[in-house]
């Protein structure tokens, strides 16, 4: 990740780099922040390299079907959103956030030795896969609200930046290593599995050795959060009208697949291609997402993150325009990678500044999961348009609810910055 | 703080210790089983070239004995005596899966997210290859050796959207050793009459008749399947039959024996045999929900395998599976190599 300070002097950028090195990172959004991007680096390396061969694992090696592989790749995906809401407020409940974060590495570290123990059994494979969606599930939460607990709060858009751009770093080395020793060992699946548990328990060394749980900053209120206090979340005006935007904002977002999907139909490459598109998206969020969140902490977190739905609606022109090749595939991703850089981490960051911290947790899992929702929604309504109305028109609708939905979040914001 | 500081230390240092000693056992371990492997090979040439030229029918498969490690993978071969395998033999290259047919022979191999496609000669030898984009799934070759089809796995990344995946049925024309197309991009599809075009559709398994044209597959489309009939040469193809999955075309050419998914669970199947002129579909002896392409033995017995080993079953419905041949899988035959041109 130190990558990001290699960024071009654009004069902003460079302003960022400049006082971000002057200040020292650790000094400036705290040694928990960075041992956090640690853990999120490793665990990531983890887990991608195992999803990164699992379905070369389950096809080629245990013979399963694509409609198998199918059911087996959205439990792989889906099963992380409820247990999010809940295992953030446990975090609150319990006031330790960082127990339940350890907790939920600890989980699919676990999950990474049974898939070196089990065989090819398929309902022992979902059950292991399923568990080790869950321990992401359980994790993501207590961990935003550690790092929006220890980072002081004008630094929260860098801080949550360089956590994604080192969980982003992590995401993109793990594929690599697992091709790597599978071009060497070409059926280790099963070492491949165990070095993913060495990895995966390195990270929860870090955050269950060397994290220590952010000290409380707010007075602390006398009775421990319930329920009913995390409810009443949605009736803070702020809170609310940020989740409302940022649900709407997600309900406009065409899914990375169905942008890929449309992009092969433009330029029509080879499929050999696909899993590079990912990567492509990924470097140049890496990069991005620090600097941007620093400059979000400057300028206004709102406005990176509408400026990154601009990106966005860019995105969507360059896919109305006849293709132009190699080019609207680089433009498209260059653009996608920028998104995500200026509106993820800066997003919590903003949802942080309108939750107490006595509930963190709750509040950063249900700004995460209404818009996760949002956006898994927008992917079935994106393949709903697609059949009924042919892909073209289907852009256009998506482009003219993402200005819709900017229009109603610039209103929310402005409630939530008022 | 300190004292956790050293444990993280320690438990670092036992990690990369554990990772970097798991990977080099397995590397060296992968090495050590490559030489050995091509020593087999090369120690059984004499017994594989007597199969190979004896012009009786010989079986070709894949090794899986985990017991053997040197051999896992290999395209082996057997002599069939009245239906029934001889000894394993191993005979050619590693691969995925394999297929053989009128002396031409096809080895998927895995080579990152891609696959590596050889195609082989009358003695197993390589002559020719290219690579396809996904995970090797199936290969037939049609039974006068003209086309190859292969059907190959393709997916995006963990970014992509939950549950997406697409098959690619390519086929080979074995004569200039080059891929023609693929059913989903090269192919007009009907159903019904209209032109199928659905975005999420996919093609598996495929299976050639004799006559050096037709061929058959699996169309899917959400959690349904058709078996569908088509011409190499018209590049079209027409649906025939509902829920039908790798279609295996028997060597009369009057039947399809393919897995029908039951229930309505679109991952348990039974193995079946459709009678192409009355549509009249035999459910097989196996009851258990197998996944694979099964192949003919002969007109009255099917081939399949299971993971472990290749079973054979009756194609009238009729008696129980049997164990064919142990720690094997990915079965074809060679009916009669006198016949080969």
């Amino acid at each position: 990740m130190w990558a990001v300070y290699t960024i071009q002097d654009s004069s902003t950028l460079g302003r960022a780099r400049r006082a971000a090195a002057e200040g020292g990172l650790r000094k400036r959004v705290g040694g928990t922040v960075l041992l956090l991007g640690t853990c999120s680096l490793l665990t990531d390396i983890s887990s991608e390299m195992v999803s990164a061969i699992l379905p070369l694992y389950l096809v080629a090696t245990l013979g399963f079907s694509p409609l198998q592989y199918g059911i087996v790749d959205g439990l792989y995906q889906g099963a992380s959103a409820l247990v999010r809401l809940a295992a953030g407020f446990l975090g609150d409940r319990l006031q330790r956030h960082k127990f339940v974060a350890t907790f939920g590495y600890g989980l699919s570290a676990i999950c990474k030795l049974g898939l070196a123990l089990i065989g090819g059994a398929w309902a022992g494979l979902s059950a292991i896969i399923l568990l080790d969606r869950t321990g992401k599930g359980i994790r993501t939460a207590p961990r935003d609200a550690m790092i929006s607990l220890s980072a002081p709060k004008k630094d929260l858009g860098l801080a949550f930046g360089i956590h994604r751009a080192m969980d982003t770093a992590g995401a993109m080395a793990g594929p690599l290593i697992a091709f790597a020793l599978l071009s060497a060992a070409p059926d280790a699946f099963h070492t491949l599995f165990l070095i993913s548990f060495f990895i995966a328990i390195l990270g929860f060394g870090v955050i269950a050795l060397l994290v220590r749980e952010p000290p409380a900053r707010e007075r602390v209120p006398a009775e421990k959060p319930d329920l009913k206090a995390a409810a009443k979340l949605l009736k803070g005006r702020e809170f609310r009208a940020l989740t409302i935007a940022g649900s709407a904002l997600g309900l406009a977002t065409v899914s990375d697949g169905f942008v890929y999907l449309t992009l092969k139909d433009q330029v029509d490459f080879n499929n050999a291609l696909f899993p590079l598109l990912a990567t492509g998206t990924a470097v140049l969020y890496m990069l991005l997402a620090a600097p941007l969140g620093r400059i979000a902490d400057r300028i206004g977190r709102a406005r990176v993150l509408i400026a990154g739905y601009v990106v966005l609606l860019a995105a969507y022109c360059v896919l109305m325009v006849p293709s132009a090749g190699a080019l609207s595939l680089i433009v498209v991703l260059a653009l996608l990678g920028t998104y995500y850089a200026a509106t993820d981490g800066v997003l919590m960051a903003m949802g942080s500044a309108h939750v107490p911290e006595a509930l963190r947790g709750s509040g950063l899992a249900l700004l995460g999961t209404a818009t996760s929702v949002a956006r898994l929604l927008a992917s079935v309504l994106f393949g709903v348009c697609w059949t009924w109305l042919g892909l073209q028109t289907t852009i256009v609708v998506f482009a003219g609810a993402l200005v819709v939905a900017m229009g109603l979040a610039v209103r929310g914001l402005r409630v939530a910055n008022a | 703080m300190r004292s956790r500081a050293l444990a993280f230390g320690a438990l670092a240092v036992a990690c990369v210790i554990a990772a970097v000693v798991a990977a080099v056992v397995a590397i060296s371990g992968a090495r050590n089983d490559e030489q050995a492997s091509e020593k087999a090979v090369a120690q059984a040439r004499p017994q594989a070239a007597e199969i190979l030229s004896s012009g009786k029918p010989f079986a070709v498969f894949r090794s899986v004995d985990k017991g053997h490690t040197e051999t896992f993978g290999r395209l082996s071969i057997a002599e069939l005596q009245d239906g029934k395998p001889g000894a394993i033999v191993p005979a050619g290259p590693s691969c995925a899966r394999v297929a053989f047919g009128a002396g031409k022979g096809i080895c998927l191999d895995l080579l990152g997210t891609q696959m590596d496609v050889r195609l082989l000669d009358a003695q197993l030898k390589p002559v020719t290859n290219f690579t396809l984009a996904g995970i090797p799934s199936r290969a037939r070759l049609s039974p006068d050796g003209r086309w190859g089809g292969v059907t190959a796995f393709v997916v995006g990344h963990a970014y992509a959207a939950p549950g997406q995946f697409s098959t690619v049925a390519t086929i080979i024309d074995m004569k200039s050793g080059k891929p023609i197309g693929d059913l989903e991009r090269d192919f007009t599809v009907t159903k019904d009459g209209k032109v199928f075009d659905a975005r999420d559709r996919n093609y598996w398994g495929l299976t050639f008749a004799g006559d050096g044209d037709t061929f058959y597959a699996t169309l899917a489309s959400g959690p349904r399947t058709w078996l569908i009939k088509g011409s190499v040469a018209k590049r079209r193809a027409e649906t025939i039959h509902d829920n039908v999955e790798c279609p295996s075309l028997s060597p009369d050419g009057t039947r399809i024996g393919y897995k029908k998914a039951v229930s309505r669970n679109p991952t348990k199947w039974r193995f079946t045999v459709l009678d192409l002129a009355t549509g009249k579909e035999t459910p097989l002896a196996e009851t258990r929900s197998i996944d694979d392409q099964v192949a003919w033995l002969d007109n009255d017995h099917l081939l399949y395998s299971d993971g472990d080993s290749t079973w054979v079953v009756n194609a009238d419905g009729s008696g129980r599976p049997q164990v064919w041949l142990r720690s094997t899988d990915s079965p074809t035959v060679q009916e009669n190599a006198a016949a080969t041109p």
